[in-house]
């Protein structure tokens, strides 16, 4: 006994929809249900920028790679924030994509997220029984070639690490930027990778501080406990100190965050001690310094020009030798209270590559709700900003030079 | 014994009977159903529109399983790999939930409506 229902297809100019369905039904109760679903055909154009090809240029227009290694909840996207801001517009993902793609476009800059390289996704990684962590769980082949091929202005097709389902998903075209920043957890681990780069950060979290800031972040969720979090950071500390922290040695400025010394016994974390470790001799950078470049100072702002409140600033500056390399460290230990604090600071420091007198307190100010705006991760991360976009700058400069004179 | 096998026979037809009446009973188009009502009153269900994002619900829920499943995985072997690679996923959930919620915050109606009408009145910026 076949029992069929047929409908009428409305014409398409009516705005109701319609769903063609004929169900047809055998003797044994089994439905067979088909349906024919009518689709509206969208014609898209696509123009000459966004066909995929072998785009030639000259060396004037090569891509500058900014390296960015921190561990999960260490301030990757705060920095990455902060970072498109100076360059000017607001970063946003790839509009008519995969929602959740990790990449960030702005005007000038493009920021991949490392993640997008796993070669094994979330079960992959729980079979094998290896952390994200872990070298194993990323492609280097891929992100060496992809980075290279970018550098080179030749656009590419980008998996998407989905880290809500911990899936990957369909690859994203990425096109040359200006500035391309690849933030992750090993963009400095494989050596040609790390030659792509022309400058590299790296965060580096002491362990109480990280421990207070995956409680802030944590404690909203309804699964985790301190013990969890406590869990979690120990669990996945071996992985860490094996295969990023090593990472360190290699970047050309190191943002480090320790709790402070102005407050004996302090595990809040609210005031922080922030290092910024500025390598020597790195081509286009020049590391910032408080009074006299290349001595040891040692300055409290507070005084009689200045009054700030509990428990005050404190400002270290001097030449040091981290992992073999010479440096320069500029140290704030601190909390910012009030804006005349941060624009007399900023007025005693030098080489900061500032446009103009204020563009740091400016900078933050645009960003006061940010983590770390009143202390000192976001001044130096401001000012790595800043030191980007002069290197940026100077890189483009140099070889429009080296264009000019090879005409001429 | 035969009382069961009985209602075993029977049961296919019965279900068949009552799946055959519900055919008849439940028609799930409204606008073939209600033809004096206009085809505009109707919104059109053809497309299922997927989320823009993980609703944060979900992600915490996805959370708090995953925090339950390493928990149980240390339980056995505290330094093994599974165990490392399961608070590893605690992380990486927690992570994404931290950026929803982010994203959440960042969705102000009046900035996403500026985003697509800058000259409109209430979007007009005067930089200088």
């Amino acid at each position: 006994m076949a029992v069929s229902t047929v409908y009428t297809i409305q014409p398409l100019n009516s705005s109701c929809s319609s769903i063609i369905s004929t169900q047809t039904k055998s003797h044994l109760g089994f439905n067979q249900k088909q349906q024919v679903l009518f689709f509206s055909k969208r014609i898209t154009t696509t123009t000459n920028s966004s066909r995929r090809g072998i785009i030639t240029c000259s060396s004037a227009e090569k891509t500058v790679v900014i390296g960015l290694a921190a561990d999960s909840g260490c301030g990757k996207s705060t920095f990455m924030r902060r970072l498109t801001s100076v360059f000017g517009g607001a970063a946003e993902p790839p509009k008519g994509g995969n929602p959740d793609s990790n990449t960030l476009i702005s005007d000038k800059t493009t920021v991949i997220c490392l993640d997008d390289y796993h070669s094994l996704d979330r079960t992959g990684r729980k079979e094998k029984g290896v952390t994200a962590l872990d070298p194993r769980a990323n492609n280097f082949d891929l992100m060496y070639e992809q980075v290279k091929a970018i550098k080179d202005g030749v656009a590419v097709d980008k998996p998407i690490y989905n880290h809500v389902t911990g899936l990957l998903d369909p690859p994203e075209l990425i096109k040359p930027p200006k500035i391309l920043v690849i933030e992750g957890l090993h963009p400095m681990y494989d050596q040609r990778v790390r030659d792509q780069l022309d400058f590299s950060i790296y965060l580096d979290i002491s362990n109480e501080v990280k421990f207070a800031w995956k409680i802030q972040r944590d404690m909203a969720e309804r699964g985790h406990s301190l013990e969890s979090i406590k869990a979690s950071i120990e669990a996945r500390k071996p992985d860490f100190d094996a295969y990023i922290d090593p990472q360190k040695q290699y970047a050309d400025a190191v943002i480090e965050v320790l709790p402070t010394q102005l407050i004996p016994d302090d595990n809040e974390g609210k005031v922080l001690r922030v290092r910024l470790i500025q390598k020597e001799g790195v081509k286009h950078f020049n590391p910032v310094y408080l009074f006299d470049e290349g001595s040891t100072i040692s300055w409290i702002p507070c005084g009689r020009k200045l009054t700030c409140s509990y428990p005050g600033i404190k400002f270290t500056y001097g030449p040091d030798t981290y992992f073999g390399n010479e440096v320069s460290v500029l140290e704030m230990d601190g909390r910012f209270d009030r804006l005349d604090e941060l624009i007399y600071v900023e007025s005693h420091l030098s080489n900061l590559s500032s446009k103009f007198y204020g563009e740091v307190t400016q900078q933050i100010l645009k960003h006061a709700d940010f983590p770390g705006s009143n202390n000192g991760t976001g001044l130096f991360q401001t000012i790595v900003g800043l030191k980007i976009r002069d290197l940026y700058e100077q890189i483009v400069a140099s070889r429009a030079e080296a264009l000019q004179t090879a005409k001429a | 014994m035969a009382t069961a096998a009985g209602m075993s026979l029977l049961t296919p037809q019965i279900l068949a009977k009552a799946s055959d009446s519900t055919k008849f009973q439940t028609l799930k188009f409204p606008c073939l159903n209600n033809p004096w009502k206009r085809s505009t009153d109707f919104v059109a269900r053809r497309l299922y529109v997927r989320p823009m994002a993980a609703a944060p619900e979900k992600l915490s829920d996805k959370v708090a399983e995953s925090v339950k499943n390493a928990e149980e995985a240390c339980a056995g072997d505290p330094v093994s790999g599974e165990c490392a690679a399961a608070w590893d996923e605690v992380e990486e959930l927690s992570a994404a939930a931290s950026h929803a919620r982010d994203r959440k915050k960042e969705t102000d109606v009046l900035e996403n409506y500026c985003k697509d009408n800058p000259e409109t009145e209430e979007c007009r910026t005067y930089d200088n």
